[in-house]
């Protein structure tokens, strides 16, 4: 029985794999094959200088060339704090308030459906919509958030958002916050949803209390779905572009402005494409590392046995 | 501290849905509102309200082509985002072989290039596979960077499925796949319904890849139709908004339409057993 | 002097003519055996509606000539990357590019427009300062269509003539601020975009400086390009002349103060009038007058001068049929029709003395013969948006006070510099004089 067990293990493991292939090759086969190229491309291009405005200087190889130029740029590194601080806070708030929103959501009561549907409305507009509608709602004259803030009497006369360092970074973590919120209650909303009852009731019955409850069922079991929240969005506000570029345009000066803007300039507006190439391999290693140091801590488990 | 259990929720969804539909709200609002007032003092009810933007949305600007277009590739990217992540997903989730975090890894690592510095090459890759301003041309680069998504969130959901399920059927004689179709398919439900939300605001919204692969009005989707409206100087608020307004009722209605999939829950005990 | 790029132009226009020559009798199979050329052009208003008109009249005299409208952003940013998108990849359509005058020199180093050299162009009969900014390593490589410059517009309610000074205009606002005319005194595009570039440039020269010199020097760190970024700043924050907002003010938001009747003066291009004159809501309408931007002693009045150029796409199949839609459209009447229906200023000299413009423009000649007298482009250089980036950062540092004028100019032209030595383009020609 036990060596007719193990035979039949082996045997199944076999056809398992196999399957697996054929499960697996359709979705990373089709992202290889659009994906394979660009990212070549973009490897390759940051190996040279290429600067298309003056093609009589050829593409000469500079192996590292590129990177050196890189890290000695100052625009580079303003550039790089600055995402890292918008990444910081909105993604820190967008997870904070995207889990108060699904606990509150994950309760019963009459016309969740529809408050469900209207959370999840800023996430649904065109990220250059939302932008305009921020910077329309900041703007010093007609906005509502100066005539709010006046009414509250936290200002007494208009401020002019826009053209402070500090000020401008208001309305493009608020824009983003709001809108991307959503995307994280979904997740953590459905995380939350496949978490058995049960586990709740034994809990209670151990006399555990509320925060308790949460501590040890909840924040456990919802790892999974933290970590994927947290991985795509560091992913998606590290790269964003849209709305800061359609909100401050990078300014005042350049202190608004993210590193996706700054490879947006190098490369399609000032053609220097081997720069802007090795900007991106750049941006890629850091979210790479970011991304690392997520699964560390928080998805060991994630394709292994455990829980 | 009774009435702070029994409120203080209700409250709070209150102040966190009037936070998030205000804005949009005003984009309502401002719709209706007369250009030139627009710039004026801002107020919380239009004076006047006039149609003019939302005629000349679907008058002078064809706004339903766009509009079709966006479904199109929106719906098409959704489709085989979740069908083909989702079988990726299952084998990444419950299937033993090598290369596992590799596949992962990769899948993940797509996405961590800006797109601006994917554009140009992606646009060399289309146009040699004579896709410019096509369907298919859009469909192909949404679904490789919509998928990683999908897969990493369905991995997740598939693993929280009880193992006993597949292995309770496979005993009875059902093959993996059978098992898979009849059994892990219908309770994975609200992972896929989350998922193909996700896929298709992500579709419906994106611009960079649209403005670049798309060459005229009749494959242009909502978010480029609504940034040619930009003319050199001029911004004509009102009809963006109104644009806005009416590129979100699709995704709302949809959202509707799934919400209570992506919240039903696992029936407690028919696993547990 | 230096010769880069030039094996792309020349021997590339000869061997083209020579195939074109031998392909004569065999057109691209389109349309029924006609040519197809592609143009891509505004979405937009009644600049379409012009457009349409005109290539249809275009067509009913060609009729082997068929041309195709593409139609792409007017926001200029983004018809830039889609142009470089399309011409990296060797696209041969569109055949025909709309430039705006600070691309020319970038597409020509890049080798993605033709020299027009070979389709012998009146080159005589359009405005030298435009000429000059479509000209690069000696040769021609686009025709301008329409010009821009950059202008005063006043308040005729509120003043007898137009200020010849900027202090005067200075006095003159704050006068009618104090009587409670006006909320602002005087508005311009403080943003951080291209368009501050321009209104610095005219308050430069309004001190007597520029941006840079004949051989390719760079002058913004010069004395009058810092009393003048000085005037400008202490113009928002000392006098409030110029509104704070307005360092976030693109064109539109300017034009909105000044036609609620909110401003004295304002600057802007020449697109605002007519809004000015004939829209329902403007406040302003019969009350404005158009002026150059005024100089200061030892300086002059100068209007940046914009606009927009056609090009011929380097790998269009069709560059003779490209050419003659290029021709049609800069002819004199169709320039005028363009005067009349969008309020776009011709490129054509001889039509500033032609009667019939005042006519299409409903405004009086004289003021703005005497703007755009005074039209200077902007340094000719492939690498002029990197350039312009640089300046724009370092002059809205200075605007919003992050940084004092002297030292963000002297920052940007040491940057500057920089970027034309390691590109090797030193001898950049300079802004016309």
């Amino acid at each position: 029985m036990v060596t007719d067990d193990r035979r039949n293990r082996g045997g199944i493991a076999a056809r398992d794999a196999r399957l697996a292939w054929w499960f697996v090759l359709p979705a990373l086969g089709t992202i290889l094959l659009v994906a394979l190229f660009p990212l070549g491309w973009t490897l390759w291009e940051s190996l040279h200088v290429h600067d298309l405005r003056m093609p009589w200087r050829g593409q000469p190889f500079v192996g590292l060339g590129n990177y050196a130029e890189v890290l000695a740029d100052d625009r580079f590194w303003s550039a790089l704090g600055h995402t890292l601080a918008f990444t910081a806070a909105s993604v820190g708030l967008e997870l904070g308030l995207g889990l108060i929103l699904a606990l509150a959501l994950n309760r019963a009561y009459r016309g969740r459906g529809l408050v469900r549907a209207a959370v999840l409305i800023p996430w649904a507009i065109p990220t250059v919509v939302a932008a305009l509608l921020w910077r329309f709602m900041f703007d010093s004259q007609a906005g509502i958030a100066n005539a709010v803030a006046m009414k509250l009497g936290i200002m007494d006369e208009p401020l002019v958002w826009f053209i402070s360092a500090t000020a401008a970074w208001v309305p493009v973590i608020l824009a983003d916050v709001w809108k991307m919120t959503p995307f994280v209650t979904l997740l953590l909303l459905a995380g939350l949803q496949n978490i058995d009852a049960s586990l709740y009731e034994a809990a209670r019955i151990d006399g555990a209390s509320a925060w308790q409850q949460f501590r040890h069922v909840t924040l456990p079991l919802l790892k999974p779905a933290i970590l994927v929240a947290l991985i795509f969005r560091t992913l998606d506000a590290f790269r964003v572009f849209d709305l800061i570029y359609v909100l401050t345009g990078g300014g005042p000066g350049t202190s608004t402005e993210p590193i996706a803007l700054y490879t947006f300039n190098s490369l399609l507006q000032n053609l220097r494409f081997g720069y802007g190439s090795a900007l991106s391999v750049v941006v890629f290693l850091v979210t790479f590392g970011l991304a690392l140091v997520y699964i560390r801590w928080l998805g060991a488990d994630l394709t292994g046995e455990g829980v | 501290m009774n009435r702070l259990k029994r409120y203080g929720p209700v409250v709070a969804i209150g102040l966190l849905v009037l936070a998030t539909a205000f804005p949009f709200y005003w984009a309502i609002v401002s719709s209706f509102t007369p250009e030139a007032r627009l710039f004026e003092a801002p107020s919380l009810w239009p004076g006047t309200p006039v149609l003019d933007h939302y005629r000349a949305l679907f008058t002078e600007r064809d706004f339903w082509v766009p509009i079709r277009n966006s479904l199109v590739v929106a719906g098409t990217t959704t489709l085989f985002c979740v069908s083909l992540g989702a079988l990726c997903a299952y084998a990444l989730a419950r299937l033993e072989f090598r290369f596992k975090h590799v596949i992962l890894g990769l899948i993940l690592a797509v996405t961590m290039f800006p797109q601006i510095s994917i554009v140009s090459p992606l646009y060399l890759l289309l146009r040699e596979l004579g896709l410019i301003n096509t369907y298919p041309g859009l469909i192909l680069p949404y679904m490789t960077f919509a998928m990683p998504l999908t897969v990493w969130l369905l991995v997740g959901f598939f693993r929280q499925l009880p193992r006993e399920l597949e292995e309770a059927a496979m005993v009875d004689g059902a093959s993996r796949l059978q098992a898979f179709r009849e059994i892990i398919l219908p309770l994975a439900l609200p992972g896929l319904a989350t998922t193909a939300i996700l896929t298709f605001v992500y579709s419906w919204n994106e611009f960079l890849f649209a403005l670049s692969f798309t060459l005229g009005p009749e494959r242009h989707t909502v978010p480029v139709a609504i940034a040619l409206f930009r003319g050199q100087y001029q911004v004509p608020w009102g009809e963006i908004l109104a644009a806005a307004v009416v590129a979100t009722l699709p995704v709302a209605v949809l959202v509707l339409l799934f919400q209570r999939r992506i919240v039903q829950g696992l029936t407690a005990g028919a696993v547990k057993g | 002097m230096r010769s880069y790029g030039p094996r792309l132009p020349r021997r590339t226009g000869g061997a083209l003519l020579l195939v074109m020559f031998l392909l004569a009798g065999c057109s691209e199979p389109t349309s029924g055996g006609r040519t197809e050329v592609v143009f891509p052009g505004s979405a937009v208003g009644s600049e379409a509606e012009v457009l349409q008109s005109q290539l249809a009249r275009f067509m009913e005299a060609h009729p082997d000539i068929h041309v195709v409208q593409r139609r792409t952003p007017d926001a200029a940013d983004q018809r830039h990357q889609l142009y470089v998108q399309w011409l990296n990849a060797g696209a041969s359509q569109p055949d025909i590019l709309q430039l705006d005058v600070i691309w020319t020199p970038e597409f020509a180093a890049a080798g993605w427009i033709l020299p027009l050299e070979q389709f012998n162009a009146d080159v005589g009969a359009f405005l030298p300062a435009s000429v000059a900014a479509d000209r690069w390593d000696g040769q021609l490589f686009a025709i301008p269509w329409f010009i821009d410059v950059g202008m005063l517009y006043w308040r005729r309610d509120l003043m007898d003539a137009p200020p010849r000074t900027l202090d005067e205009l200075r006095r003159v606002a704050e006068r009618s601020q104090k009587a409670g005319d006006v909320d602002y005194g005087f508005v311009w595009q403080g943003a951080r975009y291209e368009g501050l570039v321009t209104v610095f440039l005219e308050h430069v020269g309004a001190f007597g400086g520029r941006l840079m010199g004949p051989d390719g020097s760079i002058e913004v760190d010069k004395e009058p390009a810092v009393r003048a970024l000085t005037w400008m700043r202490d113009a928002v924050w000392n006098q409030g002349t110029v509104p704070r907002a307005a360092l976030t003010w693109h064109e539109e938001e300017t034009r909105f103060a000044f036609q609620n009747g909110q401003a004295a003066f304002m600057r802007n291009w020449p697109y605002a009038w007519s809004l000015l004159e004939n829209d329902a809501d403007s406040r302003v309408a019969g009350r404005v007058g158009i002026a150059p931007m005024p100089g200061m002693p030892g300086g002059t009045p100068t209007a940046a001068l914009g606009g927009g150029q056609l090009a011929i796409n380097a790998n269009s199949d069709h560059p003779k049929a490209a050419w003659a839609v290029i021709e049609f459209l800069t002819r004199p009447e169709q320039m005028l029709e363009r005067a009349g229906g969008v309020g776009q200023y011709p490129a054509r000299a001889a039509l500033y003395d032609d009667p019939r413009l005042a006519d299409a423009l409903g405004q009086d000649i004289e003021p703005l013969k005497a703007i755009v007298e005074r039209a200077r482009p902007r340094p000719v250089t492939p690498v002029y948006t990197q350039l312009s980036e640089i300046l724009q950062i370092q002059l809205h540092r200075a605007l919003t006070r992050q940084a004092e004028p002297r030292e963000a100019l002297e920052r940007a032209a040491r940057q500057m510099r920089e970027l034309l030595r390691t590109v090797g383009l030193v001898e950049a020609t300079a802004d016309g004089d």
